[in-house]
């Protein structure tokens, strides 16, 4: 009987505890240690990816993306630049378009985004908290979203 | 009789070597400075068929296949773009221009860039895949395609965006370079290889208020003045006419209602034209007004008037006979996916044409167009 209750608790904990881990989890704004700039706006972050000039104290803020994480995504196109994928995309290639401004850069996956933006100084990446504690040579400048 | 739709073979307004020696040369610069570069293909295939023509009306069909490529490379402060297309009926640098951001938002640019006194034309430029009709209004038709005003023009321009405290912003755009001559039945652009070809001054103005920096809603003013050189000995109509000069002053919008969207815009003209031996004055409106309407994700219903006050009677237009005087057009696009899209248009047109008559006709055309990568 005691098997059986340690066997049912072990199941219950088992099952909870992937729903713990993802109960909440945090989107950052990365950039390299080397950019000086300390603070940057949620208009700036949203103006940088819709490929609007953003200088601060001198330093061209240029954003990268990160693909293949479908939920990382709809957090970009919901809460970073608070528009539908189609009407992002449309936006980005009308200022390739107009302005000559390329439209950010997308990478695959954390480890070559991660090289870019060590590479290019005040380059900024939005990618999980977890993904960038774990690289050097970086440094988070903003919260950008927090949820399950 | 012309056609509505050129086809001229291989007009090169600029060297394709000096600009892949220049791309190459910035290409591999980039590699060191921190910068970004893109290139973007705009291909698009369109089939035009007329019928029900009038009398006077003697009007080609056509398929027309079409490349348009982009370069653009963004450093520091510096910024560099390219414009070339590609098509079965021309080949052309359209747009090849330098720029320097001195401040938050001012660019300042020197080459050859689009008249940015055009709502349409300095929007969608020639990213046929953005636009959501296959054809333009008459009012922002291409020189080569009988547009009443310069499309392109050589020398300086300069671009501001003031943000206000409620993030609304005013952007400004000025311009000041070398502008188009009239040869033949049209307006001929500057060619970069041939700087003394005999082309007069021109400046545009626009100003656009939005209601928030980052939205597409816009609406403004616009201006330019022309000095239009003539090249009398290259049609017998313009035999006594030494030169025209071209003032335009209008309003443009573009606003969105949930699904539905308004582009418009309505400009006056006042022509001068100089004979040997008179000067005539000839005023005129030309207008278009656009509504599309997203009724899906994928589909989109729209439809166009293109019309004018006075403009039957112009004597500047009739010099013109290929210019689309009216077009009243409905279409649908559906975007098959993200970056393809196929499009329908039908339409009531009308042709400036040779005689005191227009040209009547209906059209029908198809187009595929796309955007890569």
């Amino acid at each position: 009987m005691k098997t059986a209750g340690t066997i049912l608790a072990l199941v219950i904990v088992g099952c909870l505890l992937p729903q713990l881990a993802n109960a909440e989890r945090t989107v950052v704004l990365i950039t390299s240690d080397l950019c000086p700039v300390r603070e940057i706006s949620q208009l700036d972050i949203r103006k940088a990816y819709l490929s609007v000039a953003v200088n601060i104290d001198g330093h061209t803020i240029r954003p990268f993306r990160l693909g293949g994480d479908e939920k990382l995504s709809q957090i970009f196109y919901q809460s970073i630049v608070a528009m539908s994928r189609k009407s992002y995309e449309r936006r980005a290639l009308s200022m390739a378009l107009k302005f000559g401004t390329p439209r950010p850069a997308v990478f695959e996956d954390v480890d070559s985004a991660a090289d870019a933006v060590r590479r290019l100084r005040c380059s900024v990446l939005y990618l999980w908290k977890e993904d960038a504690d774990s690289l050097d040579g970086v440094r988070t400048i903003k919260l950008l979203w927090q949820g399950d | 009789m012309i056609v509505p739709e050129r086809r001229r073979m291989s007009r090169n307004s600029f060297g394709f070597l000096p600009t892949c020696l220049l791309l190459g040369v910035l290409c591999s610069a980039s590699a060191a400075a921190e910068s970004q570069q893109e290139i973007l293909f705009f291909p698009s295939v369109d089939t035009f068929d007329p019928f029900d023509e009038s009398d006077s009306a003697e009007i080609d069909d056509f398929q027309r296949a079409t490349l348009n490529t982009l370069y653009s490379f963004s450093g520091d402060r510096f910024r560099f773009l390219g414009e070339y297309l590609w098509s079965s009926t021309e080949s052309e640098m359209e747009r090849l221009k330098a720029g320097w951001q001195f401040q938050n938002g001012k660019m300042l640019w020197l080459g050859r860039y689009h008249a940015t006194a055009k709502y349409w034309t300095s929007e969608y430029h020639h990213g046929q895949f953005l636009q959501t009709s296959i054809t333009r209004p008459s009012l922002e038709e291409w020189e080569d395609e009988s547009g009443p005003t310069p499309s392109h023009v050589t020398g300086l321009s300069l671009e501001f965006d003031h943000q206000r405290d409620d993030e609304s912003a005013i952007s400004f755009a000025f311009s000041a370079g070398l502008t188009a001559k009239f040869e033949g039945e049209e307006l001929v652009a500057f060619d970069l290889l041939d700087p003394r070809s005999g082309h007069g001054p021109g400046l545009n103005f626009k100003i656009a208020y939005r209601p928030n920096i980052l939205s597409p809603l816009q609406f403004g003013f616009l201006s330019s003045w022309h000095d239009i050189d003539v090249v009398s000995e290259s049609n017998p109509s313009l035999a006594d006419l030494n030169d025209i000069t071209q003032l335009t002053a209008g309003g443009f919008v573009d606003w969105r209602w949930k699904d539905l969207r308004l582009i418009s815009s309505v400009v006056y003209f006042d022509n001068e034209l100089d004979y040997v031996d008179e000067d005539v004055s000839d005023s005129f409106w030309l207008s278009y007004v656009q509504f599309e309407y997203e009724f899906s994700d994928d589909f989109t219903f729209f439809g166009r008037t293109d019309n004018g006050i006075e403009e039957d009677n112009s004597p500047y237009l009739r010099l013109l006979p290929a210019f689309i005087a009216h077009r009243h057009m409905l279409g649908l696009r559906w975007d098959v996916a993200s970056f393809h899209s196929l499009t329908v248009e039908v339409a009531d047109t009308s042709q400036q044409g040779e005689g005191l008559e227009h040209d009547n006709f209906k059209e029908i055309r198809f187009q595929w167009s796309a955007v890569f990568p």
